[in-house]
This record gives structure tokens, sequence and C-alpha cells, in this order.
């Protein structure tokens, strides 16, 4: 370990499981990479294994892994506890529930004293919003501010976990531009000899159900005859790694009789650069809080139908910047899909245009970071709540619940 | 939080209005006419009142149609009413009403309760707030027959309270295995009507009669997510007549203390496993049939350990194989699935089970499939 305590500038741990490829390191990722150096010192410890996001860290952030093999390794502990401390950690920053337990158990059995922003990226709401007591004591004595990226996760932290609502705040999550930008195409259309007329839409996800790949499915075998023959999905993604999923869905393809509309290109390390060579995406998952691929969606400049399942879409849906029908209804989607189809390609550059626009004036990692930052500082006790500006992507969700009419 | 700027710019339109039909209420009656001027005045004043008012008859003697067709003439929305020729028992008469119904969202009723005017608000609001939602149902207070509430929670007097509250979504699994939801406390979005029609015939079988609520809360966990309010929405009615009652008082210790000295004496038990297992099978046939393979999967594994319920007692199947499937967590760990593992054993114990038919057994269960599938 080579940092020193920097007593002139804030130091910032942030802390994820692993750096393997996923939703939650890669907001951490981007986090630490955009976090302002004049007044952060950062440092990134993934505390069970490495992975291949090392390699998007910036070249000034010390990277840690501390290897620990199971959740309530006391060994673990007692490294991640002297990291904390040899380094004068202000804020340790950490990202999924088992880091959470993980961070907390070292802050209420008094090893650490660093403050603690947990950031909650919890995928499974349409499942589990239940609180058991590890989470609840983790959050109410171990967590001093909560960043949801959903605001179903910020009530549910509120309301079924007992977090403080003056320390919780909504966190959607922002995409880093640069990604996206001066990319070069990788040409399906030629690879997958495409007409001119015919209209290329990426859906980036792997094969796993929650991504249901059924309701597209079923939505492009609903489409006219002279749509679907202007369409072709190209579906990338890892494959394999739900095998019964995967086998249902490509029966599916042949007994709806949709072969010539749908190709499985598998897992890409170049996502950007299909983007780019693409007129359009999709994406029809059943459940997610993000889902940051819109994002990604909306950085290449590309018109999309994204399924209303998390927050992006939630806070995109009526801005022309792409068509959000309801999950899990292939009817729905099918509509959706046909009025992407029918736009000329001017309106649907127009559209992507607009998803881009929003892209760099809500949703740029720049500003979501200082927003996080304003939230570190509240934290500290170096600013006061109400100084708080927050940027568009960030804030507190209002609740207009419907309640009795009194009597 | 501030909501993001729309674009000056005309821009193709992304947000399609919703239907003309966006909140249907389903109203089943049957010699109603006491309590439905109750029920239906209690609609007309919601804050968020329907738009339309679904109503099928189920042969009434009395004044039932009469009430609602003089209703009808009284409030903004439509109103539309269907007598049936013959009797369909409710399962049935919700199917058809159902099947008619053109809302994006689906409320149901029951002709005898005290709906509070938020309901339909809170019940709409829960799902526009979250799209993934398929079903939302809530608690209710118990009301007697004079409408005067008698300090007491529907979902207590089922002993589900404690489950539910724990649970703001409810997982598919805990409908498999047990009734959870009363119809008149539900509200499901179209594609759950859409997946639960027709309903399979076997839910009218009388070793194991499966209601029109519980099938659509099976259904609906399999092809969404369900939300359980504990909020009460609704004055739930006791009284001699209804169809689906509560226990209240000393009703309750009684029917436990009943059913537990049933326990092990019952021949009917090995039957009733059987057709659950091909009702978990139909609903999981639906699920797979929309590309919901990984629920479909987890009905399937559930139906099967009905399937190995209905074998207690036959050889190979004694109070050993009911522990290792208890211990392979089969049985969940709540308080009731624990319970319904003691009575496995009880039963695998028990005489009068040890004496079955293995093969007879056997015949019966392939029968019960043949008819699921």
């Amino acid at each position: 370990m080579t940092g020193l305590v920097d007593e002139r500038r804030t130091n910032v741990l942030m802390v994820t499981d692993s750096l393997a490829v996923g939703g939650a390191e890669q907001v951490a990722v981007d986090l630490a990479n955009t976090l302002d150096r004049d007044t952060y010192r950062i440092r990134f410890c993934a505390t069970r294994a490495g992975g291949p996001l090392a390699a998007r860290l910036a070249d000034d952030v010390e990277t840690i892994v501390l290897n620990r093999p199971t959740t309530w390794d006391v060994g673990g502990l007692l490294r991640f506890a002297r990291l904390v401390n040899s380094t004068g950690t202000d804020i340790i920053h950490s990202h999924g529930r088992g880091t959470l337990r993980f961070v907390a158990l070292a802050r209420v059995l008094g090893l650490i004293r660093a403050k603690h922003v947990f950031h909650d990226h919890f995928g499974w709401l349409n499942l589990d919003r239940n609180a058991g007591l590890d989470l609840r004591v983790a959050l109410q004595r171990g967590t001093d501010a909560y960043l949801g990226v959903d605001s179903r996760l910020c009530s549910w932290a509120v309301d079924t976990a007992g977090m403080d609502p003056r320390m919780t705040f909504l966190v959607r999550s922002g995409v880093d531009l640069s990604r996206f930008e001066a990319v070069e195409p990788i040409d399906l259309r030629e690879r997958f000899r495409l007409r001119d007329d015919q209209v290329l839409m990426i859906m980036l996800a792997n094969i796993r159900h929650p991504k249901d790949h059924p309701t597209l499915l079923r939505a492009v075998a609903e489409l006219p005859v002279d749509l679907q023959d202007r369409l072709k999905v190209v579906v990338v993604g890892a494959t394999g790694v739900d095998p019964a999923y995967q086998a249902g869905c490509e029966a599916m393809i042949v007994r709806l009789g949709i072969e010539r509309c749908i190709e499985i290109y598998g897992r890409s390390e170049q996502p950007a650069g299909l983007l780019a060579a693409a007129d359009a995406a999709v994406l029809s998952s059943k459940n997610e809080t993000g889902p940051l691929v819109v994002l990604e969606y909306m950085a290449s400049g590309l018109p999309f139908v994204a399924t209303d399942t998390g927050e992006i879409t939630h806070a995109v849906r009526g801005l022309g910047a792409g068509f959000v029908p309801p999950p899990r209804d292939h009817h729905a989607l099918a509509d959706a899909l046909a009025a992407l189809l029918r736009l000329t390609p001017e309106e649907r550059a127009a559209m992507g245009q607009r998803g881009r626009e929003l892209a760099e004036s809500v949703f740029d990692q720049h500003l979501v970071t200082r927003g996080v930052e304003q939230i570190y500082e509240l934290t500290l006790g170096l600013r006061d709540a109400t100084d708080l500006v927050l940027p568009e992507a960030l804030g507190s969700t209002t609740d207009a619940r419907p309640r009795p009419v009194p009597a | 939080m501030a909501r993001i700027d729309a674009s000056p710019d005309p821009l193709p339109r992304d947000d399609p209005p919703p239907g003309p039909v966006d909140l249907t209420v389903v109203l089943c009656t049957f010699n109603g006419a006491p309590w439905l001027p109750d029920l239906l005045g209690s609609i007309a004043g919601q804050t968020r009142p329907p738009d339309e008012l679904v109503v099928f008859d189920d042969a009434s003697d009395d004044a039932s149609v009469a009430i609602v067709e003089a209703f009808a003439a009284t409030v903004p929305f439509e109103v539309r009413v269907q007598v049936n020729d013959v009797r369909l028992g409710s399962t049935r008469n919700f199917a058809a009403a159902l099947a008619e119904s053109r809302g994006r969202v689906i409320a149901l009723a029951d002709q005898d309760d005290l709906w509070y005017s938020h309901k339909l608000a809170l019940l709409l609001w829960e799902f526009d707030r979250d799209p993934t939602i398929s079903m939302v149902f809530s608690d209710a207070d118990l009301i007697d027959e004079s409408g005067q509430e008698l300090g007491r929670r529907l979902w207590d007097t089922r002993l589900i309270g404690r489950t539910l509250r724990r649970h703001a979504v409810v997982p598919e699994d805990l409908f498999a295995r047990r009734a959870l939801t009363t119809g008149c406390t539900m509200a499901v979005r179209r594609r759950v009507i859409d997946a639960a029609l027709p309903f399979p015939d076997l839910l009218d079988d009388p070793r194991a009669v499966m209601r029109h609520d519980r099938w659509l809360s099976l259904v609906a966990a399999a092809v969404g997510t369900v939300r359980a309010l504990p909020d009460p929405l609704l004055g739930f009615r006791v009284h001699t007549a209804q169809e689906t009652g509560v226990l209240v008082g000393s009703q309750l210790p009684r029917a436990m203390w009943s059913a537990a000295r049933k326990v092990g004496r019952s021949t009917a038990a090995p039957a009733e496993h059987r057709v659950r297992a091909a009702q978990l099978q139909a609903a999981a046939a639906r699920a797979e049939l929309v590309g919901d393979f990984h629920e479909a999967a987890t009905l399937r594994t559930i139906a099967e350990h009905q399937s190995q319920r209905a074998l207690v007692g036959t050889p190979g199947h004694g109070p050993l194989a009911v522990l290792r499937s208890a211990a392979h967590g089969r049985y969940r760990g709540d308080p009731l699935s624990v319970l319904a593992a003691g009575a496995d054993v009880a039963r695998s114990l028990s005489p009068l089970h040890r004496r079955g038919d293995t093969a007879a057994a056997n015949a019966a269960a392939a029968a019960d499939e043949v008819a699921a599938s």
C-alpha cells in the first residue's frame, strides 16, 4: 500500500465486493474516476476479488484487493479496518448490500470511525422488499447516508429499514460520455447482410430471465409482416449463463417463426462499437432499478424502446428520447416497436439526438458526481442540508400517496 | 424530485394516452339486495371513480339486478349488467365478468362490502408508481351486518397478518402454498387477466376447490410482482350468508382444534394434494406460455412437492421422507409450514394411510396430471 494520509484533501475509500463487470461496480468506478482531484484523494477497495474493471480506473486511484473468502471473515475485517485507519479515510462509499454489511459491521464493532455512505443498487425489488434485522442494524447504526439508485429503494430505506429520511437520497446513475465518443462502429449491416431499409436494433442484455427476452420475441411476432421485414434485432450479451432459459427463448423464436428478425450475437467486449453501428436499441427487462444500459443507448445517440422498469426510464418517459412501454406487456412493446419502425430516418435521428442531449444535461457522470460530493460534505458536517443544490439526476421523491378522506 | 424538463421541440410522441377505459370494477352478485346499496354507494363515492363497472348477476332471486340498474342511471361512469341464465357459482361468474372487462387495471368487488373512499385511488397509485407490479391487494377491517367495525383485521383472522406485513411484495412460492388473498381486496393489471383466462376446469375439483382470487394471485405472481398493502381499504362484512367467511371470536380456536384432531385421521389429504399439484402445474403452464420460464420452474417444483405429499404414508414415504423433505427446505420455514410438515409426519404414522394402496395413488396422480395438461 503506497498511500499515506493526505491531510490536505478528503480521503475517500470506494468499496465494492469485486471489480467484475457489473452495474454497481461500474458506478463505483465511474464515481472514483470523476471525483474532484483537488478536493478528494481516492482509493478503491475490492473486498473479495479484483476483476477487469480495475483497468478502467484512473491511474491515480490506488486499488486494494482484500481477498476475504467469506461474508464474516474476521481476518478480512481486520485488514479492512487497518486500511481505513492507516490511510486516514474520511468517507467510505460502499456499493451493494454485501459490502454494506461488511463495512457496517466494522463500524458497529468500533473498528473504524470513518463516515459511511452506502450506495444501494439492489435489483430484486420485484421479489424482496423486506428488511431483516441485519440490514436494519447496518443501516441505522452503521451508515451515515443512504444513496438509492431508484426511488422505490429510497422508500424502502425509510419506510422499511428505518433510515433517516434527511440522509436518504435518490441518486440516479450517470454515464461516462467519453466512452461513447469517437467510437469506431462495428459493421453489423455487412455481417448480417441487411438491406438499406432494414432497421438494425441492438439489445444489450445477457441471456438471463430478468431481461425477459420472451416478451420481446412475442412483441416481434405480433408486428405486421411488413414491419417484421424491416427489423433486425441483434441480442448482445453473455450466453450460456442460464441454459434452460436460453433454450426456452430459442424454442420460442422457432415456434413464433421470427428467425429472420432475431440474431443472437453473444458477448462483446466492444458494446460501444456495436451501439455506434445500430439504428436503434431495445430493452425488454421485467425488473431493473437502473438500468444503466438505457443511459448507454442515450449516450450513443440511439432512439430506444425500453420497458419502464427503473429510475432511468421513469425519468425520461415522455421526453422524446425513446418509447417506454410497461414491462411484461408484449402488446405494448409491439406498439412501441411499431411506432419506432414507422419513424423516418430523420425522426429517428432527432429522437436519438434528444437522448444524447438528456445524457449530457442530466446524466453526465460529472454532474452526478458533483451532487455526490455535496452529500459527502453534508455527511462530514461541512455543509448544511439547506445549502444542498443537487443536480437533476439526484434528489428525493415526493410522496403523493392517496390518503383516507376525513369523515 | 423536480421533473426533468420536457423538450420544447416538436418530437415524435412517445407516451400514448391511456385508452378510454383505464380502471374497471368487476362485481359479481347473487341475492345481495340487502347489502348492494351500501357497496354501490361506496363505489360511487370513490375519490377516483372507476371508468366502468361490470356486473354479472348469477341468477339472483331477489332485487339485486333492479338495484344495480337503478344505480346505473345515477352515476357518470358506464355500468354494464349481465344476468346469467343458469347459476355458474362465484368462480365461474367472475371468470365470465373478467372476460368482459376492458380496463388497464381491474379491481374486484364483493357485493356485501363497504369500500373506503380512497381505495381505488390508492390501488391505482401503486400500479402507476411501479410498472413492474401486476397485482395489489390490501387488508380490510371486519364489520358486522349493520356496518359497525368489529375491531379486527381480515389478515389477522386468516393467520396471515404477520407474514404479509413482512412481505411488501409477496413471492410466488407463498401463493403456491397458501391462499393469501380475498378477491374484494385485489386489483390486477390487464396482463394478469390475459394470462389467467380461461380458468382451468380443475379449479372446481371438489377435492381441492381453488377460488378465482387464489388462481388470479397465483398467475399474477408468476407473470409479475404482487404488492401486499397493509392498509385496510374496505369494511369486510361478516354475516351468516356470505360465501367466503372469516373466523371471529371463539370460532378460530375451535376451528384450529378441529383441524388438529383431524390430522392423521383424514383420508382426503392425498387427493387434495394431487389436485393442488395439478392446479399448480396448470399455473406453471400459463407462465411458460408467456415466456416466464423461471417462474414456471418454481411452480413446478412446488407442484412436485405437493405430489410427494400426496404419497405420504405409502411405502417409501414415511416420516423420515417427510423430515428429509423438510430439511431440504420444501416446506418453507414459517409456522404454518412447520405445522404442515408436522401434519404430514402424523399422517405418515397413521394406520389409515399406511394401509394406502401406492399403485392406486399413483394411478390417481397420473389421472390428475392428464387433467391438468
